[in-house]
């Protein structure tokens, strides 16, 4: 096994975040709060509620050097949580969205943060130091549905978004004023605010889970079609690769190095992706590898048996019964994981540990360095 | 018979094992509202292709797949009078108690004789192999039950004209 720790705080969990110092976790128990906890003496305790959400919180990102955390909801609006001594003070995003904000991400120099959402927009927010608010500005009229998820290149101007018409879109989001010219590659700093450098239509369903690589050369994201696609020389002419599995489809992916992409989905067991030396991507292994019990499925003839197994299930949480069928499952989620986030150590490049969290409320942490056939 | 009813079911189970992915969507087209998508049917986008699987002309199973829910309607052999009137009392007799089932719903769909409701919701706090069980288990039970009830009806209506004719003897 590869994870070396599994806690289970919440019923269920939608996203989470890791502070700058890993010691302390925020993350959504499916509801309108976030909850902070810290990790005190091989506990966790709960620290902090953030209370100002009316609806399902969608997205949590905890900025790595600003300390800043971000959050945004189902309710159409976004905070950002700046820690002033013992609290957590709010500011409100004036994000001008008439759907539900759907995910965030701060970029890697934290001066801005996109927001991807159900109006098929895409939010780019910034501070604004004379007005002292955070204010937006919107790509429109790019996506034809949803926006599921949004990554920033390292150089802090491309903006990657996977959207449920199945599109992946990388866009540039020079604002002036906030980036200089300098910052960004030739690329990126000819182009103006929003514009489109390219449409990847690869995949026929809906497409989540987008990311770059560390150096910013591949693009990954995966589509509900259980299809992961790797795309090169993001620009004028592309070149992508689509790698099919068997199993369910997959949610998130993580980039652990150049060459190694670990995704999570409704399999409930994270899959390792790896290039070999010519750059061609394969799917490697599951992470925790499975013990396929074989199975034993009793068939009950009466409603009464099988309603009261699935009633009983939903009300206690945990019985025998489910116990059992975790053990047969053989994983250390039990439910659809919808969140991976990496672990960073500061000043190396490549992630060696990293966390999941899914739909069973459970955050596990997993570490590659005690896998020996995974050579980074 | 019992072979091919396991086949079928088997092929039920796998179909709801794949189609079961659903995840929290609120409405891109109302604003603050979270429906399930394949009732609503607002866009085309967010709907996959349903499965049909039938057994036979009589018997069929409709799965519709969208982003946030799942449409399970089955369709039930009635060979004769008697047992479409059993169906539809017994399944009446269901529907009428659909929020104590949590996933059944209250109206099947058109053509259907029984439907069931999945949401991203049930998802959430009940786990999948369970629904999926649950579902297969009903199905199976339902044609067992069926049988029994059709053959405890005839067994009293056998007795019931025995004790009437006893008087004309």
């Amino acid at each position: 096994m590869a994870s070396i720790a599994s806690h289970k705080l919440a019923q269920c969990i939608t996203c989470h975040a890791w502070s700058p110092d890993q010691t302390m976790v925020a993350f959504c128990p499916n509801n309108n709060e976030v909850h902070i906890y810290r990790l005190v003496e091989d506990k966790w305790e709960k620290v902090h509620v953030l209370q100002k959400h009316d609806q399902i919180i969608s997205g949590i990102d905890w900025s790595a050097r600003s300390n800043k955390i971000v959050t945004v909801s189902h309710d159409r609006n976004s905070y950002v949580w700046n820690q002033e001594e013992a609290e957590w003070v709010p500011t409100l995003v004036i994000l001008r969205l008439n759907r539900a904000a759907l995910c965030v991400q701060w970029s890697p120099k934290e001066n801005k943060f996109a927001v991807g959402s159900g109006a098929k927009t895409v939010c780019i927010c910034y501070y604004e130091q004379e007005n002292n608010w955070w204010v937006s500005k919107l790509i429109r009229k790019r996506h034809n549905s949803s926006v599921t998820s949004v990554a920033w290149h390292p150089n802090n101007i491309l903006l990657a978004t996977t959207s449920t018409d199945g599109k992946c879109r990388v866009f540039s989001t020079f604002i002036k004023g906030v980036d200089s010219r300098d910052s960004g590659t030739s690329l990126a700093s000819d182009m103006k605010f929003g514009e489109q450098i390219v449409q990847l239509d690869l995949c026929f369903s809906w497409a989540f889970g987008v990311k770059w690589s560390p150096s910013g050369n591949t693009l990954a994201y995966v589509g509900h079609n259980s299809m992961i696609y790797f795309v090169d020389d993001v620009g004028p002419s592309p070149s992508a690769q689509d790698v099919a599995f068997r199993d369910l489809p997959l949610c998130d992916v993580l980039f652990v190095s150049e060459r190694m992409v670990v995704g999570v989905g409704f399999d409930c067991h994270p899959m390792v992706f790896t290039a070999d030396e010519r750059g061609i991507w394969c799917f490697s292994r599951f992470l925790n590898e499975r013990k396929r019990a074989p199975s034993s499925s009793k068939y009950g003839s009466q409603f009464s048996e099988a309603f009261g197994k699935l009633y009983g299930q939903s009300k206690q949480g945990v019985s025998n019964d489910a116990i059992d069928s975790t053990r047969a499952r053989g994983g250390v989620h039990e439910n659809c994981i919808t969140c991976i986030v990496p672990l960073r150590k500061a000043g190396d490049g490549n992630v060696t540990r990293f966390s999941t969290s899914g739909l069973d409320g459970k955050v596990v942490i997993w570490d590659l360095e005690s896998q020996a056939d995974l050579s980074l | 018979m019992a072979n091919t009813l396991r086949l079928y079911l088997t092929c039920i189970r796998n179909t709801l094992e794949a189609a079961m992915c659903l995840q929290n969507f609120p409405c891109q087209e109302v604003e603050r509202h979270n429906k399930p998508e394949v009732e609503l049917k607002t866009s085309p986008e967010l709907l996959l292709n349903h499965v049909l699987i039938c057994r036979n002309e009589a018997e069929k199973c409709l799965i519709e797949t969208s982003i946030n829910s799942l449409r399970i309607s089955i369709k039930v052999k009635q060979a004769d009078e008697l047992e479409n009137i059993l169906t539809k009392k017994f399944l009446r007799f269901l529907s009428m108690r659909a929020e104590a089932f949590q996933v059944l719903r209250r109206k099947p769909v058109q053509g259907y004789d029984i439907s069931f409701l999945i949401t991203n919701y049930h998802c959430e706090d009940m786990q999948k192999n369970r629904l999926i069980d649950f579902i297969v288990q009903f199905m199976e039970a339902r044609i067992l039950k069926q049988i029994c009830m059709k053959r405890s009806l005839n067994t009293r209506g056998r007795l019931v004209a025995t004790e009437f004719l006893k008087q004309f003897i």
